[in-house]
């Protein structure tokens, strides 16, 4: 009996540590969410998305380039590296199915999903900086589309081998070229899962700052010009976050607040379009 | 001869995940090392019923037992029962082997080791004891460190029936320990069954009649979470007193 | 299979064009480690490899540079993060696939991938704002005061309690990294067949010892694979780190000093190098770290892909 007991309060023991583990990790989560909404929606007004930035030192001003900056870098980048991805995605699942060749590059991929995103910046800055002579939204956009292009590969390339190989069977059938059996029935199949993974995608590279620092690096001025240095809320957060003046640092929050917002809806509705379809 | 009642199933039932009535005022009377199976066709709840004994449902939320199942003057089913002596009193075999991931040595020796069982010789002397009842000894004996994944399907079986009789229960829970065999090791299973009962008490669950007509003293033929009809294997396969089960006999359903 | 499709000329087209997007990955590899290279070369001239890897000397003025200060601050604050963030993870793995009711998995697993969405620049600016400060004004002072006459370990609570050094950084790291280790593990957990926990159960084990027994052996390939995939995402990580680790290109003896990481050094100097021997000099830190992820991030993807082999069984 006692020896039972032991054993008991052994286990109870080393389960309530992992309860507590759990509830550990929720209140990181609270904890800095909840500061980021604080101290975010602080900082908020109008004004932060109207007016372009002041002088340094000066107050008031607003963060307009940047939110322009940013939604124009990540959109070039979804337009190259999401469809670099999928296609990609379809050679390992369709025409390489089986084939060594799709494992090499259905690992060399995953590896490349984790791979330091600033190492990436100095890829692209030594490719599309240095010999133009100047920063440019470009080459921030591509670096982008970098890190994208592995991450949607794998998700599309899971996403298609799902979907059972007697539907392809059936459009066979009736006498389809393979294409037209995967762009017409396969994609049809594996939209949802292929659609999440490049939310997903779009809200991994919407946080990152590394790769654009010394890409597009930034700019104080409003600009479209994507040749040139283009604002981008990340970097502007960073390099307000280490400066000196309070109102850049309230700025800095408002910024974190927007961007945690919008990468938080993506993940969830990613996740909600999962949970919906294969109900 | 009376023979002893070791466990009295006394109306029981039993509800899943809140309110699904799965099983419908059984009552047993299980006898002292004797086999007895429970047949039916599939869905009846002849699985669900054997999980009973060794409180197997407490697993998963939402279940619940009513009526009793007295085992050793005691109910099984109350709260009271502390459910680790329980369950190394009344051990079980799964349809699928579930070697541990570890050596053949320490599978069998890990019942034991939960108990506070330490000393190797004593664990040695043990191990062997069940490895020989479990006829399994003399093809494992050389390679007692080897990972027990190394051993066949129907070795692993084997090893689980030893893994399981290592803590010298008085009741053994068989859950259509064959399903997934090759007809070779489905048989030594069988005979291995009939030697075990000598030792100890037997309840099988076989969705194969042939096999319950083989090995067991007294069957159980369940359907739709009742039980249609008990009795001694003999008269329920030669003479059943009830149609329903004349017609599963038969083969006519199931 | 694949090869009798291409007889029909859009099926040529489109296998073509697929299959050239797939071969981007393969390209890309070869193209950052070539243009890595090629940047670095000058480096590489001037210093050699053993050399630079040996050297601390970081001196933009006197044009002598070496990675070890940063290596070692990269090793440094991974390894802490990691020692933090491994426990934490697999008791949460635990606590969701054995211990949770029902009710609360979903919410909790949600809560995981949610801060596992976190972009690092957030985790930066609260590190930064929030917990440097009370690092500075209570934890650190805290932790100096308890060791202070213990003999070696008083020497890693050595120095000013800015709330920007080693530890700090470390611990954002580590609060990173733990939804991500905890997923895999909670993924690898969740493989263990429901019969073999049962038979655990059925020989009369308490909970715990399910899992200490047969849930945590039966897992390990994919838990160990988890633990060095967040350590090679460790490695990398740039913004959570660079806003409360200080530059310091210096071999720290306390967990109170600033530091320098090579992503950290990046992020600070890349854009400011102003000479080729600096930048070359960076370009070869890149370098260094993108072997290092490299060979880290294949190592977990060959104990994640052994463990898939065996589940498959």
């Amino acid at each position: 009996m006692k020896r039972e007991k032991l054993r008991k309060i052994e286990g109870f023991m080393a389960l309530s540590l992992s309860a507590l583990a759990a509830f550990f990790g929720l209140f990181w989560l609270i904890f800095i969410l909840g500061d980021v909404l604080v101290h975010g929606m602080k900082a908020l007004n109008p004004s932060l998305f109207i007016n372009d930035p002041a002088p340094a030192g000066v107050e008031g001003g607003g963060l307009r380039n940047a939110f322009i900056g940013h939604l124009m870098i990540t959109s070039f980048a979804t337009l190259i590296g999401v469809p670099v991805g999928v296609l990609g995605g379809t050679f390992l699942a369709e025409y390489a199915r089986g084939r060594k060749i799709a494992r090499v590059i259905s690992i060399l991929s995953d590896i490349m999903v984790s791979v330091p995103s600033i190492v990436i910046g100095t890829f692209i800055y030594a490719l599309l900086v240095k010999p133009v002579g100047h920063f440019n939204g470009w080459a921030g956009a591509v670096a982008l589309s970098i890190i994208m292009i592995p991450v949607v590969l794998r998700t599309t390339e899971d996403m298609l081998s799902l979907v059972p190989w007697t539907l392809r069977e059936a459009a066979f059938a009736l006498g389809a070229p393979y294409y037209k059996v995967i762009i017409q029935v396969v994609y049809r199949g594996a939209a949802t899962g292929i659609l999440t993974g490049i939310l997903l995608s779009i809200a991994r590279v919407a946080g990152e700052t590394a790769p654009l620092m010394f890409t597009a690096f930034n700019n104080s001025f409003f600009s479209v010009n994507m040749k040139g240095p283009i604002s981008s809320l990340t970097v502007t957060i960073f390099q307000y976050a280490m400066g000196p003046y309070e109102n850049w640092h309230a700025q800095a929050w408002a910024a974190s607040f927007v961007i945690t917002i919008f990468i938080l809806i993506l993940t969830i509705l990613g996740r909600l379009i999962i949970k919906w379809r294969y109900r | 001869m009376a023979e002893k009642v070791e466990i009295e199933v006394k109306n029981l039932n039993f509800y899943y995940a809140g309110n699904i009535h799965a099983l419908k005022n059984i009552n047993l009377t299980i006898s002292e090392k004797k086999v007895t199976a429970l047949i039916g066709p599939s869905g009846c709840g002849k699985t669900t019923c054997l999980r009973c004994f060794n409180r197997m449902h407490d697993l998963y939320p939402k279940n619940r037992y009513e009526g009793e199942i007295i085992f050793d003057g005691k109910d099984i089913l109350s709260d009271e029962i502390d459910l680790i002596s329980l369950r190394s009193r009344i051990g079980m075999v799964f349809q699928k082997p579930t070697p541990f991931p570890m050596s053949i040595f320490d599978n069998i020796a890990y019942g034991l080791r939960l108990k506070g069982i330490k000393k190797r010789d004593e664990l040695s002397e043990r191990i062997e004891k069940a490895l020989r009842h479990a006829v399994l000894w003399d093809e494992v004996k050389d390679k007692l460190n080897a990972s027990a994944y190394e051993l066949s399907g129907g070795q692993q079986q084997r090893l689980c029936i030893a893994r399981a009789l290592a803590t010298n229960p008085e009741i053994l829970l068989f859950d259509e320990p064959t399903s997934a065999l090759d007809p070779t090791a489905t048989s030594k299973i069988e005979e291995l069954i009939i030697e075990l009962k000598t030792e100890v008490t037997i309840i099988i669950v076989t969705h194969n009649m042939q096999q319950a007509a083989r090995v067991s003293d007294y069957t159980a033929f369940m359907y739709l979470g009742e039980i249609i009809e008990f009795g001694k294997t003999d008269k329920i396969f030669t003479a059943p007193s009830n149609k329903l089960t004349e017609e599963y006999i038969t083969g006519r359903f199931g | 299979m694949a090869t009798t499709f291409k007889k029909n000329p859009g099926d040529l087209v489109f296998s073509i064009i697929t299959g050239v997007a797939s071969f981007s990955v393969i390209i890309l590899i070869i193209g950052v480690l070539y243009v890595l290279i090629s940047e670095s070369s000058l480096s590489i001239g001037k210093f050699g490899i053993w050399k630079f890897l040996a050297s601390t000397d970081w001196d933009p003025v006197k044009e002598s540079f070496g990675a070890l200060t940063n290596i070692y601050g990269t090793i440094i604050t991974t390894f802490l993060s990691l020692i933090i963030a491994i426990p934490v993870a697999i008791g949460i793995a635990i606590f969701i696939t054995e211990i949770s009711p029902n009710f609360l998995k979903g919410p909790i697993g949600i809560a995981i991938e949610l801060l596992a969405a976190i972009p690092s620049i957030i985790y930066g600016m609260w590190g930064l704002f929030t917990l440097s400060p009370i690092m500075s004004a209570y934890i650190e002072p805290f932790l100096k005061k308890i060791t202070a006459h213990i003999p070696l370990i008083e020497i890693l609570f050595k120095g000013t309690p800015m709330g920007i050094d080693i530890l700090t950084a470390s611990i954002i790291l580590s609060i990173m990294i733990i939804p991500f280790t905890a997923s895999i593990s909670r993924d690898s957990f969740n493989l263990t067949p429901a019969l073999v926990k049962e038979s655990a159960y059925a020989l009369g084990a308490t909970k715990w010892e399910v899992v200490k027994n047969v849930v945590i052996p039966y897992s390990k390939l994919g838990v160990f694979g988890g633990i060095v995939l967040s350590l090679g995402r460790a490695l990398g990580e740039t913004m959570a780190v660079a806003f409360v680790l200080g530059n310091n290109h210096r071999i720290a003896t306390s967990l109170l000093d600033a530091a320098a990481t090579i992503t950290v050094t990046l992020a600070n100097e890349f854009a400011e190098a102003d000479k080729d021997i600096y930048l070359s000099s960076l370009f070869y830190l890149a370098l260094v770290l993108f072997v290092m992820s490299f060979i880290t991030l294949a190592i977990a993807k060959i104990f994640l892909l052994r463990a898939e082999r065996k589940y498959s069984r």
